[in-house]
Formats: structure tokens, C-alpha cells, sequence
């Protein structure tokens, strides 16, 4: 009897142990599900000039790349749906292998199958410890946009000068403010803040909400932070129109506080 | 008779209880301490001006400009900043981190302190008192890497769960604002004062390799035994160069 | 007889030294994985095999559209030109070859004589500038640098993605067409396993002008595709002059089209289904100055075609291309006869058709080793006149070899190169009316840079 329960027991702790761990383990998009094995063998295809043998950015043709290709040790990414500091979801890796990243060296490889895709993202997440250390935190959500006006876009206008976009960014958006020739990246590569005026596409895709996205997560592993605890939803929103704004040309530079007001002199 | 065996026993369990929990820093009757300097031998280029008029409310903040701090010696040759801990000697030992936060600020849009140390998993407060934004950077090699933004008053509170010496932290939008955060498994750390220098209590007994970390000049050690009550006198010389 | 017996072997050993002397361009373009920092595999399936992600890149007109595309970002040590050069050791032989009995004698009369030749050889040199002019612009020029001779075999411009759609592409000049399983890109090296005998068939006795699509053609060609490629189309117009430069053949025009879908199945990978047609009309005579024929004064235009089906299957580490062709040329074309001349026609005669296919199947063992199979035949269903024999013209051929890549980089390419392959043609067309064997067995190197 007392064998029959502890086998019992055994039997049902080692199902809930081995369904956590494969929860924990499986990479999965809708019922796209990735097998680590063939994510290699299409890595080595594909993937490995650029991102390196050990996932580490350090391909052969790394040298010769601007931006430099994702180092997939540290388990930091740019494109994500998850608060600054956390992993990606399976999804947002997956929508960054399809989409690709513009005005990069990483192309869109939608001509792969979506099975394809799939288990390229498995066998990159093998490349951190991080992502059996860890769980992604939960994504964030994104409220409906409050239609766009011009009060909207003043308001943006003044958070963009508050938040010291502008220090970056520049008064007119062009990505040449005063802090902006210093930027480097988390590997100390130069990066140049993003010029919203050139009419290129954001590296993280294009969408209603893309703006709103950034904003909240953070561009991991550059200067670009999360605005997620600074602003309210619709202060992001508002600042959201006035990007758009700066985008299509329809945008006052920024006012307040052009000049520094003059010093005190010491005495 | 009784009575007195009876209070000796309450008074000694009362004591057993109260000294066999250590936290963290607490007075240990037994600590030996470590006392020294941590000097630098040779001449050292002086601190220069920082310019920060791309943002008015960072100059506002100065009536004399301010000065990098990545190298401050004192008259007597004295390193400031320097982290002085323990690192061999411990064995496997795990520690609870302090329930008091470590506090970082941004002042002037200079990070005060300049070197932060605490214990892994120990909050870390964040406070911005400038009438600014700025963005809170750490860029660790062994923790995750974030990066937020932090209006005026907005509190940040964060955590580090691995030990790391030290972490690099800036704000992108201030590019000459550096700090560092040194993380820790164990509450035996000190940062060095202006003098340079340090005064390390309530060690353990033990045989331990002690080392000092400055952000510019590189790490020093060297081998130290501590007896029970002991108090040891180790000086870090770092020379130029080094 | 004796004179309709000549001609058959005339014109068997002219394909014959064709084939000994073929130079088959391939296009395996370094310079674009030097351009983007990919790898060849990123493209190739093996190179110069395509995946469908190179195929993608092709058909964007040679850009990935990651707004890296223009030649401002080029590296200033970059070239946009590809080198190709072949040397190999191979061995050629032919059982059924008409001989002088006695070596030097014309008159000593002719035996049938199995003929070999071997030795190092190579393969032609390709040099190739492919890329893109600047955004949406893309070209391809190729010289043709042969053993004798030299020109210039491809040359072309495409404005890609007009109004800014995929789906509408215009490329003019002198190209290849958008083949259904392409030639350019065969892992095969061979005289004899090089090529897809489909792609190039004339039945016996038949003189049309037009020889295949296999060649290159001029004209223009408007194609699309979808974003992942999966869906394409092509449809070119092109004049019957086998992409001879000069106004040589006639004022005739052919219509080459081709469409295909891709789908996924689970577990397996990409599938891709396809359909073509070539429908065109070549001159059956000339106008003559004291009996020559003036080139670009052909008359008498009869219609031909060549319509078919085909695959490309991946089933895991391997995958298969599948494809079949049906032809049928003109009575005229078919009998070589004038069409101002119908007396000439023998009696019974009718326009040829015939059928033929392919299968070829790689073992994908890694990017950098790959394994090949090959089968082809044609099988003539009507012959253009009572007079030749059934199976005249019937042809078998089979390829195995293997290709071994030690170094691929984005800078170069090299693969080693094995392979044997074998066409049977079926007997008619020999002295002894017994099957002509042709045996090629090949190694060597691939290079390109």
C-alpha cells in the first residue's frame, strides 16, 4: 500500500515536473511549435556569417556590418513586446526573423517556411541560459489610440522637449540633438538616434501601434529606454501623434526652452 | 539555587537565540576588522571640466562647473572610490541581503555616489532630484540589461541577482554622466572615502583574499588572516600604469 | 539513301561536338554575398541550385528590400562582378561513331568505332556584373570568353517592382528565360549531364530555326511574384532568333510563359508546382540572292510549341525536380520543307510531337555536400514522315555524381566536382541502327569568386 502510493505520488510528480519543464522549454507560435535540432541545422545554413557559430554576433562578416548582428548570449533584444530588461516572446523573435530589421544587414526571410521559422527561433533561444533561467515577463497591452488632434500633438510636442527626447532626437526630430554624436550602443559601438524625418521605416515594424511599442519596452541594448513607468498611456499616445507628426512634416519643432536661459555669473 | 540555574538558562537562551541569527552586517562579537588605504603611486591627470549645456538644467545646477570623477585623489595620494572587499575565503556560504535599500542619485546630473556597492538581491533605489530627465542605464556583463527612463521624482526600484564588479551605469541622454554599481553575494564591502581610505568591520575569522576594484586603475589583492576580534591593517598601493 | 543516311549522322555528330565542346554558363554570384555579408547557403540551396530565398532575392530583382539595397552601401572595396572557371579532368566516349576503316582513307568506307577522348579541360570562364543600378534597377551583362571565340551571351535591365508592386517586373535585353526547373543554376558539369535535352530537342529531320528553351532569348519579359515567392508568373515575348544578335531569322515572335505555386507541408518543407508554355512560329524558307538565303527575310512562318508541367519537391534532406514537356513543331518545320513548296512534303507526312521528362533528385547531406540523380528521356509519339524509324530520336540519359565544397565563404566558392553520366540514343540514326552510347565521366573543380 504504501509502495503503490509513492508510486502514485512519483508518477504524478514526475508528470507535473516534466510538463513545467516543458513549458518552459518549448518555443511556440499559434500551433507552430520548433524543434531545436532542425533550427541548427538552418542556422548553419543561413545564419551563422553574421550571428557566429556560438550565437555571439561575431560572425565572419560582423566586422563589416552597421549595426552589428544581435549577440544572442546576453538574452538582449531590441524588438519586443516585454517590459525594458526582460526576454522576448517566441513571437516577437519570430516576427523579427520575418519581418527582418530595416536598414540593417538582417533581411526578411519570409521565402522560409513558417516551420522554418519556427525552429530557428528554438535553437537561438538555446544560445542564452537565460531562457531556462527565466520566463519572459507578461507583454504589455496596448489601450486603443485616442483619435489623433492638434491639441494631441502639442501635448506630444511638450513631452518630447520634458522627457528630453530632444537631447537625442534633436529639436526638429532629426536625430542630430546635442547628446546624439556620443551614443553607443551596449557593446560600445557608435548608434545614431533614429532621424524621424528621413522617412525610413522603424527597425521594429511598421504599425498603428509601433510608436506606442517602442516607447513602452525600450529598444534593449541601445540608449533608447522605456518610457513605461514616465508616462501614462495617453501621454504615450500623445507623444505617439507628435512623432507621427515629425514624420510626415506636419510638425512644429520643438519650443519651450530653445535657448538656455543665461547663467548667473559666480561671483 | 534553582532560580539562579533557571535564569542563567533563560538568559542564555535568550543570548543563543539573539547571536545565532547573523544578519547581514550586524555586530558580530567576534568581527576582526580590516583597516587601510588605497594610495596611488605616481602623477595622476586632474579632473577636467564637464560641459553641460546641452541641457540647461544640468549647468543650471553649478554654480563652478563640474568635474569628472573617474580618478579623484586626495592630497596624500588617497584613491576615493575605491571598492575594497572580500573575495576567496568565504566557502558557500549564502547571506540575505539587507532589508535597507542601497540608494543611487542623480544630482547636478553627476550619479552621488559615484560607486555604489550592495548585496545581490538587495534593492536599489534610484532617485532623480533634478529638475530633469534623465535615463537610468546600468550595462551589465552578468546581469540583465535595462534601460528606463526617469522623470524628475519618479521612483525606480530595482534588484541585481548575481554578483558583479562592477556595473557600468550612464544616462544616453547625459553622455558624460558615469557611475558604477558593484553587486556583491556577501556584505563585506567598502568604498574608500576621500582620504582613500577604508575601514572594514565585523569580519568573520577566516583566511581570505582581500581586493580592491577602482574603476580606472584595475584591481589589486593580497592574502589575509583574520582571528576572532583581530583588527588587520592592509594598504593597496596602485601604480600608474597598473 | 546513302545521302539521307549522311545527313542523319552529319547532323548527329554536330550535336555530338556540340556537346564535347558545350560551354554551359552558371550563375553562382559571390559578389552578392560579399554585398549583404550571407553566406552562398543563405541563396543556394547547393550553388548554383537556388532555394527560395535566393529565388526571392532573383526575383526582387537582386535586392533583400532591407533598405540596404542601393549601391551607396556598398563597401568602396566592393566589385559587383562574379568569376567562373571550371577546370576539370573528364573522359569522353562514343561506341557508335562512323570511322575510316583505315585511318586517313576516305575511301577505306566507313565503320562503326567507339571513339574516346579524355584529358584536362576547362569548362569556359564566366565573368558576370549582376546587381542593381540603383534602387528598383537591376542588370545582368555577361561576355561569353570561349575555348575560340568570344561575345556576348547575356545582357539585360529589369525596372523592378513598377508602381510599386511585386507583381510587376520589366526586364528587356538578352536573357534567360524564367525556366521551369533553371539550367543555368544545374549542379551538373558534364558535356553529357550538363544540360536538359528537353530544353533543346529537335525531332529527325527537322530544321526549325528555334532549338530550345534552353537557349537564351531576346526580347522582353514581364513577370511578378509574391512577397515569399511562393506565387510567380512570367510571360515573354521574344523574337525566334535564338538570341542571336543581327535581325538574322525571321519577323517572327514567340510567347514563353510560365506560372507557379509553392505551398508548405508540414514536417517537410517547401513545395512548388508549376505549369509553362512556349508557343512561337519559325521561317521554313528565306528570300535568296543568287541562291543565298538573306538572313532576316524568313518566310513562310509555321507554328510549333512546347507545353508542359513540372515540380520541385522537398522532402526533408531531399529533394526532387519533376518535369515534363510535350512538343509538337509544323509539318513544314518537321520535314524541313519549304512552305511554298508543299509538293515537297513526303506522303504521310505530319507535324512531330513527342514527350519527354525529367526527374533529378539531391541528397542534401549539409550546405556543403550534396548528392545527385538524374534521369531524362524523350520519346517521339509522331514522327514528321513514314520514313523515320519510330524511335528515332529516342533518347535516355542518366547522371550520378556528387558535389563537395570545402571552402564557401562570402568571398568565393569552391566545389569539387565527381560525376559520370550516360545518354543512350536510341538506333536509327546509326550506321548500325544499334543504340549510340555516350559515356562522360567528369572531376574537377568549381570556382567561383
Amino acid at each position: 500500500m504504501p509502495i503503490k502510493i509513492s508510486l502514485a505520488a512519483g508518477a504524478v510528480f514526475f508528470f507535473l515536473v516534466s510538463s513545467l519543464s516543458s513549458t518552459a522549454q518549448e518555443t511556440r507560435v499559434g500551433n507552430l511549435i520548433g524543434n531545436v535540432k532542425q533550427g541548427k541545422a538552418l542556422y548553419q545554413r543561413y545564419c551563422i556569417f553574421c550571428h557566429g557559430q556560438y550565437g555571439d554576433g561575431a560572425g565572419e562578416s560582423a566586422p563589416y556590418l552597421d549595426p552589428k548582428p544581435r549577440d544572442f548570449t546576453k538574452g538582449t533584444f531590441k524588438c519586443r513586446s516585454t517590459p525594458s530588461g526582460s526576454l522576448p516572446l517566441d513571437t516577437d523573435l519570430y516576427d523579427t526573423i520575418s519581418r527582418g530589421v530595416h536598414a540593417s544587414g538582417m533581411p526578411s526571410w519570409k521565402p522560409l517556411t513558417r516551420e522554418s521559422r519556427i525552429d530557428l527561433v528554438a535553437y537561438i533561444k538555446t544560445f542564452s541560459p537565460r531562457f531556462q533561467e527565466e520566463k519572459p515577463v507578461a507583454p504589455l497591452v496596448i489601450p486603443p489610440e485616442p483619435p489623433t488632434s492638434p491639441q494631441s500633438v502639442a501635448r506630444g510636442s511638450e513631452l518630447f522637449q520634458s522627457m528630453n527626447c530632444w537631447l537625442c532626437h534633436g529639436k526638429e526630430g532629426r536625430g542630430n540633438g546635442p547628446s546624439a554624436s556620443s551614443l553607443t550602443d551596449s557593446k560600445n559601438y557608435p548608434i545614431t538616434p533614429f532621424d524621424f524625418t528621413s522617412g525610413n521605416r522603424f527597425k521594429c515594424g511598421e504599425s498603428d501601434s509601433g510608436i506606442f511599442r517602442d516607447l513602452m519596452t525600450g529598444l534593449d541594448g541601445t540608449p533608447m529606454p522605456s518610457f513605461a513607468d514616465a508616462l501614462k498611456p495617453d501621454q504615450a499616445w500623445d507623444l505617439a501623434h507628435y512623432i507621427d507628426a515629425l514624420r510626415s512634416g506636419t510638425a512644429k519643432p520643438s519650443q519651450a526652452q530653445a535657448e538656455p536661459k543665461p547663467e548667473p555669473k559666480a561671483n | 539555587m534553582r532560580t539562579k540555574s533557571f535564569l542563567v538558562q533563560i538568559i542564555a537562551a535568550i543570548g543563543l537565540t539573539l547571536f545565532s541569527h547573523v544578519p547581514t552586517g550586524v555586530a558580530d562579537a567576534s568581527g576582526g576588522s580590516l583597516k587601510g588605504t588605497a594610495k596611488f603611486d605616481g602623477t595622476a591627470l586632474k579632473p577636467t571640466k564637464i560641459d553641460m549645456s546641452s541641457d540647461p538644467n544640468c549647468a543650471k545646477a553649478h554654480t563652478t562647473p563640474a568635474t569628472t570623477e573617474d580618478l579623484l585623489i586626495g592630497a596624500n595620494g588617497g584613491v576615493e572610490n575605491v571598492v575594497v572587499y572580500l573575495s576567496d575565503g568565504l566557502g558557500d556560504k549564502t547571506f540575505e541581503p539587507p532589508a535597507q535599500p542601497a540608494v543611487i542619485e542623480q544630482k547636478g546630473c553627476q550619479y552621488k555616489p559615484h560607486v555604489v556597492a550592495m548585496q545581490t538581491n538587495q534593492k536599489l533605489d534610484v532617485v532623480n532630484d533634478d529638475q530633469t530627465t534623465h535615463n537610468i542605464h546600468p550595462m551589465p556583463n552578468n546581469n540583465r540589461e535595462w534601460n528606463k527612463t526617469q522623470p524628475h521624482g519618479m521612483p525606480v526600484e530595482e534588484t541585481f541577482p548575481r554578483e558583479e564588479i562592477a556595473i557600468p551605469v550612464k544616462c544616453n541622454v547625459h553622455p558624460w554622466m558615469r557611475g558604477y554599481i558593484a553587486v556583491f553575494k556577501h556584505p563585506y564591502f567598502i568604498v574608500t572615502d576621500k582620504d582613500g581610505s577604508f575601514d572594514l568591520k565585523d569580519l568573520p575569522p577566516g583566511t581570505y583574499t582581500i581586493k580592491a576594484w577602482h574603476e580606472k586603475l584595475g584591481t589589486q589583492s593580497q592574502k589575509i588572516t583574520i582571528g576572532a576580534g583581530e583588527t588587520k591593517t592592509v594598504d593597496f598601493v596602485f601604480k600608474s600604469g597598473s | 539513301m546513302r545521302i539521307a543516311l549522311a545527313k542523319r549522322i552529319g547532323t548527329h555528330l554536330l550535336l555530338g561536338t556540340a556537346l564535347l565542346m558545350g560551354v554551359r554558363p552558371a550563375y553562382a554570384i559571390p559578389a552578392f554575398a560579399r554585398k549583404y555579408g550571407l553566406p552562398c547557403s543563405a541563396c543556394h540551396e547547393a550553388w548554383p541550385m537556388l532555394n527560395n530565398f535566393g529565388q526571392t532575392f532573383k526575383d526582387n530583382g537582386y535586392q533583400l528590400g532591407n533598405d540596404r539595397d542601393a549601391p551607396i552601401y556598398q563597401q568602396p572595396a566592393y566589385w559587383p562582378i562574379m568569376f567562373r572557371v571550371s577546370p576539370t579532368w573528364h573522359r569522353e566516349s562514343n561506341n557508335r561513331v562512323p570511322v575510316d576503316k583505315t585511318p586517313g582513307a576516305a575511301s577505306s568506307g566507313l565503320v562503326e568505332s567507339t571513339v574516346t577522348a579524355s584529358g584536362f579541360d576547362v569548362g569556359g570562364v564566366d565573368i558576370v556584373a549582376a546587381g542593381t543600378l540603383s534602387r528598383n534597377i537591376s542588370f545582368f551583362v555577361q561576355p561569353f570568353i570561349g575555348n575560340s571565340s568570344a561575345g556576348f551571351a547575356q545582357g539585360w535591365v529589369r525596372l523592378d517592382n513598377l508602381f510599386k508592386s511585386r507583381w510587376l517586373n520589366f526586364k528587356m535585353g538578352k536573357f534567360e528565360l524564367d525556366e521551369p526547373i533553371s539550367q543555368e543554376r544545374t549542379l551538373t558539369l558534364s558535356n553529357t549531364g550538363a544540360i536538359y535535352y528537353n530544353y533543346f530537342f529537335t525531332p529527325p529531320g527537322d530544321n526549325n530555326f528555334f532549338t530550345g528553351i534552353g537557349n537564351l532569348q531576346l526580347g522582353t519579359e514581364v513577370s511578378g511574384h509574391s512577397e515569399n515567392d511562393y506565387t510567380r508568373y512570367s510571360v515573354a515575348v521574344v523574337s525566334n532568333n535564338n538570341g542571336a544578335t543581327g535581325l538574322q531569322a525571321s519577323q517572327a515572335y514567340n510567347v514563353y510563359t510560365n506560372f507557379n505555386q509553392a505551398f508548405e507541408v508540414s514536417g517537410l518543407g517547401l513545395q512548388r508546382m508549376g505549369v509553362y508554355s512556349y508557343v512561337g512560329q519559325s521561317p521554313t524558307f528565306y528570300q535568296t540572292s543568287g541562291g543565298n538565303p538573306i538572313p532576316g527575310t524568313g518566310m513562310g512562318n509555321r507554328g510549333f510549341y512546347r507545353v508542359g508541367a513540372y515540380g520541385q519537391w522537398y522532402l526533408g534532406k531531399f529533394d526532387f525536380e519533376t518535369f515534363y514537356e510535350h512538343g509538337h513543331d509544323n509539318v513544314f518545320l518537321g520535314n524541313s520543307v519549304p512552305a511554298n513548296q508543299p509538293e515537297k512534303l513526303p506522303a504521310g507526312a505530319v507535324g512531330p510531337s513527342w514527350n519527354g521528362g525529367f526527374v533529378e533528385a539531391h541528397y542534401d547531406y549539409s550546405p556543403r555536400l550534396i548528392l545527385i540523380g538524374k534521369y531524362e528521356l524523350i520519346r517521339m509519339s509522331q514522327q514528321a514522315n513514314p520514313s523515320i524509324r519510330a524511335n528515332a530520336g529516342n533518347l535516355d540519359t542518366w547522371t550520378v555524381g556528387y558535389r563537395w565544397y570545402p571552402i564557401m565563404n562570402p568571398r568565393a566558392g569552391l566545389a569539387w566536382v565527381q560525376e559520370y553520366s550516360r545518354i543512350v540514343n536510341a538506333g536509327p540514326q546509326t550506321l548500325s541502327g544499334k543504340d549510340d552510347i555516350n559515356n562522360s565521366f567528369l572531376m574537377g573543380f568549381d570556382f567561383d569568386f
